[in-house]
């Protein structure tokens, strides 16, 4: 059966314990967001948008000058977010605040159901200061390392308190637990945009936080003729290193030959069927994310190669094919 | 002595007042209790009209229920599926499907009784652990409906079981990989969603969840017909957003004469900022009447035992689970508790396992540190897994308990055999361990968890008998009858800081009653639940209870 193609709305799900800086970094989104925001918060309270970049505020919503909404969930996630999926407006993409005792991925797990909703990313802060002894202590020792979980990205947050033995202790707890999982280390100034593949970074506020944005996430393109092996891919797709947040876009493949939409988020992924696009150069078009310490493309180029029929193994192939970029 | 008086005789009225437990006659006027005595002693205020109805009954104080939730009234619009017997709001027994075929007979009943083939069907009270641990699929559903959506509403209000038609319009087939999409032996789903995304899903392509509707007059009422049926007079809803749309329904409905039960809302404390709630408190309060009571808040610590989602200390659950969840962060509570505290509005802490008992007991220990304050009363709800050491801290601190007596007989099994293991299964809902340590208690249904029954409560609390026949604790934990009363009426009562307007029979209290067939002090201690009913006085308004 072919699926029709869906126009989707990506989702990223930010958790975090108490006090690992979700709120200043939700703050930080909504203020400096390059594309229309809906962002899901647990408590309207401690959202602090200057009075002057909010054009209406009724209670459970806040409309900002720049488009983004800010909505309170209270206690009804559910209804808060079906307004925003009914409510004929549409955003770039939906943030959801996880609670401080939640686990991120439930929410994200909606996305994956959801056929209007797609998984961008699930990105946890961690409090460089305390997050070690957060981890190992008794009574929320589990909550917090739950969290971890299947998140695709780690803020370390807070750097700015500590010395480097200090943080490299904590970067030792949190690699321990996710190994290979991406980490960005920032402050409260240096918290990154989302890594959503939205390239303007201007705001239309002039906002000097976000001059960050930029080098926070490397940017990968793919783009072959031919087709996939679906076995090799799926070990390629396995060995791709966890610096890659995200991948997408058409491709062929073996099984089943039609047209297919690869989507990867972290290590999950999926094809679906896609109606052939005419205006593709290439048969594979994959794009992906992935934070600024993203392994050189030549090294990415050559994991997928592996998985073409056939394998793609000169150099000269491979640089005449390959076209990379940075944001 | 005003002729507006009337004073009711009964063949005895047992009064739950300490100082005067037993009468025969009650004068009442203005709805509320001008005396109280023999014949001899009312004759003295001279004269009032004399109301003999009750001269075969026996009167004791209406119930008052501490913990129990307005869902009640909404969930008997729909049919129940549970394995037990149950009293409706119209007083018919709706007899228990104990089997996969005997819900599936109901529900097809239900089904044909629909008008319109597109509408949903819900159904409650299911609860596979009741049936021997047998799961509710959607083949069992499909034979009631290939068309139309149906969706069965576990006990415990977390999980759901629906049928394939619903499965196929949410997409979720056997490529979803969700946790809260079990899957069946065939590699399709089971039927079984739970956890939010599938809950979210699921109620979108329905259309409308049945738990989160806007809340009707109807259902008010249908509420307050349950508590007639059961003989409860003063009732909590014990966790609600109070949002404006219910806060109308609640002023309409308490405002009319003839509404037959005061009512406790608690605001969720979840809903709120502390700083909102507290404001929202004192203003909603500043609007309570005779039978709509607002004051207090509510705050929800952990899950549930039996769901294993409590928290427990060490060592944890008996069958190795993991430990279950935080809705409020350890770290989180103390603020919240000592907002509340500080601004003199009385607490009810709802703590499920042990550990998040202990955490309860601290933020109220540094509340009160910090701002003392005598007679607070905040009460832990649940509070099933205490054990003495902890008892005597909440006796130290002023803190009430509020314990799940139904809980023995539904769960009990259960928590034997899978959560607790023997030794602390046998003191689940600690009342023998209250009592030795004065910690004031009240004991409750949660209803629509477990059926709205003081009288059933009360026998759980006396005989602590398992629905297997397993008798846990009784030696040590058991009530006597005369002690169950008191905790489903004057002590429910102070846990609500309403003993001294109601659950006593006692001059200047609500003339307040329920009218009994037998007198539960008389009658065998395990016959206590079948007592029949026959109506309630409220405000010294008779009320027959319906019988269908
Ligand atoms: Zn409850």
């Amino acid at each position: 059966m072919m699926a029709s193609p869906r126009i989707t709305t990506p989702v990223t799900v930010i958790g975090g314990f108490l006090g690992a800086g979700k709120t200043t970094y939700l703050n930080h989104l909504l203020r400096n967001g390059p594309g229309r925001y809906a962002v899901l918060v647990n408590d309207f309270g401690a959202v602090n948008i200057d009075a002057g970049l909010i054009a209406k505020h009724d209670g459970e919503t806040m409309t900002l000058t720049n488009g983004c909404v800010c909505c309170s969930i209270g206690s009804g996630f559910l209804d808060t977010l079906g307004r925003i999926l009914d409510g004929g407006t549409r955003f770039d993409h939906i943030i959801i605040e996880a609670s401080g005792v939640g686990d991120p991925w439930r929410i994200a797990e909606i996305a994956l159901v959801e056929p209007s909703l797609r998984l961008n990313a699930v990105i946890v802060l961690a409090d460089a200061s305390r997050i070690g002894q957060l981890l190992a202590e008794q009574r929320v020792g589990d909550t917090v390392r739950g969290q971890f979980d299947r998140c695709n990205l780690i803020l370390l947050n807070k750097i700015d308190l500590l010395d480097r033995a200090t943080l490299d202790k904590a970067r030792a707890e949190l690699v321990a637990l996710r190994p290979g999982v991406a980490i960005i280390e920032t402050t409260a100034h240096t918290l990154p945009g989302l890594p959503d593949g939205i390239s303007n970074p201007a705001s239309r506020f002039a906002a000097t936080d976000a001059a960050d944005h930029e080098c926070n996430f490397r940017r990968w393109a793919y783009r072959r003729d031919g087709v996939f092996d679906r076995d090799r891919l799926e070990a390629a797709l396995g060995a791709l290193p966890p610096q890659l947040l995200r991948l997408k876009g058409p491709c062929s493949v073996t099984e089943p030959a039609h047209p297919q939409l690869l989507q990867m988020v972290g290590r999950d992924w999926a094809l679906t069927p896609v109606e052939p696009d005419s205006s593709n150069d290439n048969d594979i078009l994959l794009v992906g994310i992935g934070t600024a310490n993203l392994p050189p493309a030549a090294t990415l180029d050559a994991i997928l190669d592996a998985a073409l029929i056939p394998p793609l193994t000169t150099t000269a192939e491979l640089n005449r094919r390959a076209v990379t970029s940075n944001i | 002595m005003a002729q507006d008086t009337v004073v009711f005789s009964a063949r005895k009225i047992v009064t739950m007042n300490a100082s005067r437990p037993s009468a025969t006659h009650v004068a009442v006027r203005e709805g509320r209790i001008v005396a109280v005595g023999s014949q001899d002693e009312i004759a003295s205020l001279g004269g009032g009209k004399v109301d003999d109805r009750f001269k075969d009954k026996v009167l004791l104080p209406g119930f008052v229920e501490g913990h129990s939730h307005i869902m009640e009234g909404m969930m008997w619009s729909l049919p129940y599926v549970g394995a037990f017997d149950r009293r409706s709001p119209e007083g018919k027994v709706v007899e228990g499907v104990p089997t996969i075929d005997t819900i599936v007979e109901r529900l097809q009943h239900a089904e044909k009784a629909m008008t319109d083939p597109e509408a949903p069907l819900f159904a409650w009270g299911f609860d596979p652990l009741h049936i021997g641990s047998i799961s509710l699929t959607r083949q069992d559903l499909d034979r009631v409906s290939t068309t139309r959506p149906i969706m069965v509403v576990h006990a415990s209000f977390h999980i759901s079981n629906v049928n394939t038609i619903v499965l196929q319009r949410a997409e979720l087939d056997r490529t979803t990989n969700i946790s809260g999409v079990v899957m069946g032996r065939d590699g399709e789903p089971s039927g079984e969603v739970q956890g939010i995304a599938a809950r979210f899903r699921v109620f979108r392509v329905l259309g409308s969840n049945p738990l989160s509707g806007n809340l009707s007059v109807d259902d008010v009422n249908r509420y307050a017909s349950s508590c007639c049926v059961q003989g409860v007079t003063t009732v909590t809803d014990l966790h609600n957003d109070l949002a404006d749309q219910t806060i109308e329904v609640y002023r309409t409905a308490s405002r009319r004469d003839d509404f037959s039960v005061r009512l406790v809302p608690a605001m969720a404390s979840v809903s709120h900022s502390p700083d909102a709630g507290i404001a929202k408190i004192k203003a909603l309060t500043a609007t309570n009447n005779d039978k709509l009571h607002y004051g207090i808040v509510k705050l929800v610590v952990d899950g549930s035992i039996q769901g294993f989602t409590a928290r427990l200390r060490w060592p944890g659950y008996h069958n190795g689970a993991q430990n279950g969840l935080w809705y409020i962060a350890p770290e989180e509570l103390p603020g919240i508790v000592a907002a509340y505290h500080a601004a003199g509005i009385q607490m009810h802490i709802h703590t499920n396992g042990d550990e998040a008992t202990e955490v309860a007991i601290e933020a109220v220990e540094a509340a009160q540190i910090a701002t003392p304050k005598p007679d607070h009363r905040h009460t832990l709800q649940h509070c099933q897994m205490a054990d003495a050491a902890q008892f005597k801290r909440m006796k130290a601190l002023g803190i009430c308990v509020n314990l799940f007596a139904n809980h023995v007989y539904y769960w009990g099994d259960s928590h034997y055999d899978l959560t607790m293991g023997p030794e602390r299964a046998n003191r689940l809902d600690a009342t023998g361990t209250a009592l030795r340590t004065g910690v004031p208690f009240a004991i409750h249904s949660d209803a629509p968890v477990t059926p709205l029954s003081p009288l059933f409560t009360a026998w759980c609390a006396v005989n602590r008998v398992t629905s297997s026949g397993r008798v846990l604790g009784k030696d040590t934990e058991a009530l006597t009858v005369q002690q169950a009363l008191n905790a489903i009426t004057v002590d429910a009562a102070y846990t609500l800081k309403l003993d001294h307007l109601v659950g006593s029979i006692e001059t200047g209290k609500y003339a307040d009653f329920v009218v009994l067939d037998a007198d539960p002090l008389e009658v065998a201690p395990e016959t206590i639940k079948d007592i029949n009913i026959w109506g309630t006085v409220v405000g010294g308004i008779v009320r027959e209870a319906p019988r269908a």
